[in-house]
């Protein structure tokens, strides 16, 4: 996935990378639980490849993966803190 | 003399900045149809980004001086328009509220400071300024706006879609319309995102110049369903000069913040009172808070409404203040108010959203 910031800056980044740093409760856990990603060792292809990208409203994109998980926000300085 | 050539009328033109934008005129594309006729008059259009531009005269001014002190020149012919862009270049149009070229949305944090008559009289304003107008009431428990319009109406289907009531020459749309009369809208949360989300995709707005959103009190459902589902193009933040009002509207500011939305500043109401017996000014609910609040976050002060009886009269009658009296000291808080946001939400048309390209 190519980004291209209001800065005019690119980044480039990979659905692995991506799928590895979803934000969501799920993945991240919540209320002390651990998250999926924390349990699990390795993510199968369909997880890690990215199916569609959606804007939310000016401060986030939203991922969909081919395997259906979409519920992650990825926010702007999300994004950036993983290029950096 | 022989007339100036069409790139010395650009050049002198040139010199003229937008004092919002920080560019020259002839860069921003504001001048059209220029032409200079062989005995040296010089005709052509300033296009303004807004109709409710707060320098239009100014513009004018300097245009005529700029070119009529060009050697060769024996007329000057300003034609001033305007054309609102819309907000952020991007490479596609936004699919919820397509024909929509600016989002202007309305909060407080804090209830009861008077959200509502400035989200009526700021899209009255802009109205009455020459541009088409939306106006989505997105309070869902507590809509003011079906009383404030006077359109107290049922809205009509059409292919499956509702179309907008009109009121005083503005689009208008509510919860209340939908669901009139004292029966209260008992939701959750997620049923409010819904009824928010509805009122955007399934009402037909058409093209719309500006589409003012009165949002509810908090910094909770609405707020956010609001700020997730459309690039709004900024929020004006709308606050009684008191403390416990201008720290609920910090929070609310904060939130926009959080989600990059871009604040166009705050709006101090009631901020004072003129005794009509008396002739004494009162500063009820202290008076300035707002200002220093803007000043502390960096933000525009928009401007200062004072407390009107004409304007809750005229607010219960159906009719906003700025359209029934339009000499009162309100409407003319509220008219300069609507320059003050239209000049912030073409600051936004010049900016890009981010482009996304998966491969």
């Amino acid at each position: 996935m190519d980004v291209t910031w209001e800065d005019g800056t690119h980044s480039t980044f990979t659905g692995e990378q991506l799928r590895w740093a979803c934000p969501c409760a799920e993945c991240r856990g919540e209320a002390g639980a651990p998250g999926r990603l924390s349990r699990v060792q390795s993510l199968s292809d369909a997880e890690l490849r990215i199916r569609d990208v959606t804007l939310v409203g000016q401060y986030a994109l939203q991922i969909a993966f081919e395997s259906g998980h979409a519920t992650g926000l990825y926010t702007f300085s999300l994004l950036r803190h993983l290029m950096a | 003399m022989t007339a100036p050539s069409t790139q010395q009328v650009l050049d002198a033109l040139g010199q003229i900045k937008d004092p919002d934008l920080g560019r020259d005129v002839v860069s921003l594309g504001m001048i059209k149809e220029l032409d200079v006729s062989p005995q040296g008059r010089v005709s052509f259009t300033f296009e303004l980004t807004t109709p409710a531009c707060p320098v239009r005269d100014r513009f004018k001014s300097q245009a005529e001086d700029a070119v009529g002190e060009i050697p060769g020149v024996t007329g000057v012919d300003v034609r001033m328009t305007a054309n609102v862009r819309p907000a952020f270049m991007r490479p596609k149009p936004s699919e919820i509220l397509p024909g929509v070229k600016q989002t202007i949305a309305v909060a407080s944090g804090k209830g009861g400071v008077g959200k509502s008559t400035v989200a009526v009289n700021l899209a009255a304003a802009l109205r009455k300024s020459g541009a088409t107008v939306g106006l989505l009431d997105a309070d869902i428990y507590g809509p003011s706006v079906p009383v404030m319009t006077g359109s107290q109406v049922m809205p009509q289907q059409v292919n499956g879609r509702l179309l907008p009531i009109d009121a005083h020459g503005m689009k208008v749309m509510s919860f209340g319309h939908i669901n009139p009369g004292s029966e209260p809208t008992i939701y959750r949360g997620p049923m409010v995102g819904k009824a928010i989300e509805a009122m955007m995709v399934q009402v037909d707005w058409g093209r719309l110049d500006y589409l003012v959103i009165d949002l509810p009190p908090g910094t909770g459902d609405a707020s956010l369903t609001l700020a997730q589902a459309v690039p709004l193009t900024g929020v004006a933040i709308v606050c009684t000069p008191q403390d416990v009002a201008t720290d609920i509207a910090v929070k609310a500011l904060q939130m926009f913040r959080k989600l990059n939305v871009t604040p166009l500043g705050l709006i101090e109401n009631m901020s004072w009172y003129v005794c009509p017996s008396c002739g004494h000014r009162h500063d009820i609910f202290s008076h300035g808070g707002a200002e220093a609040a803007a000043r502390r976050l960096g933000v525009p002060f928009l401007g200062a409404i004072p407390l009107e009886e004409g304007i809750r009269e005229d607010a219960d009658k159906g009719t906003p203040v700025v359209l029934s009296r339009p000499e009162s000291a309100g409407a003319k808080a509220f008219v300069q108010i609507a320059s003050q946001v239209a000049a912030r939400t073409s600051i936004q048309s010049f900016r890009q959203l981010p482009v996304i390209n998966v491969h």
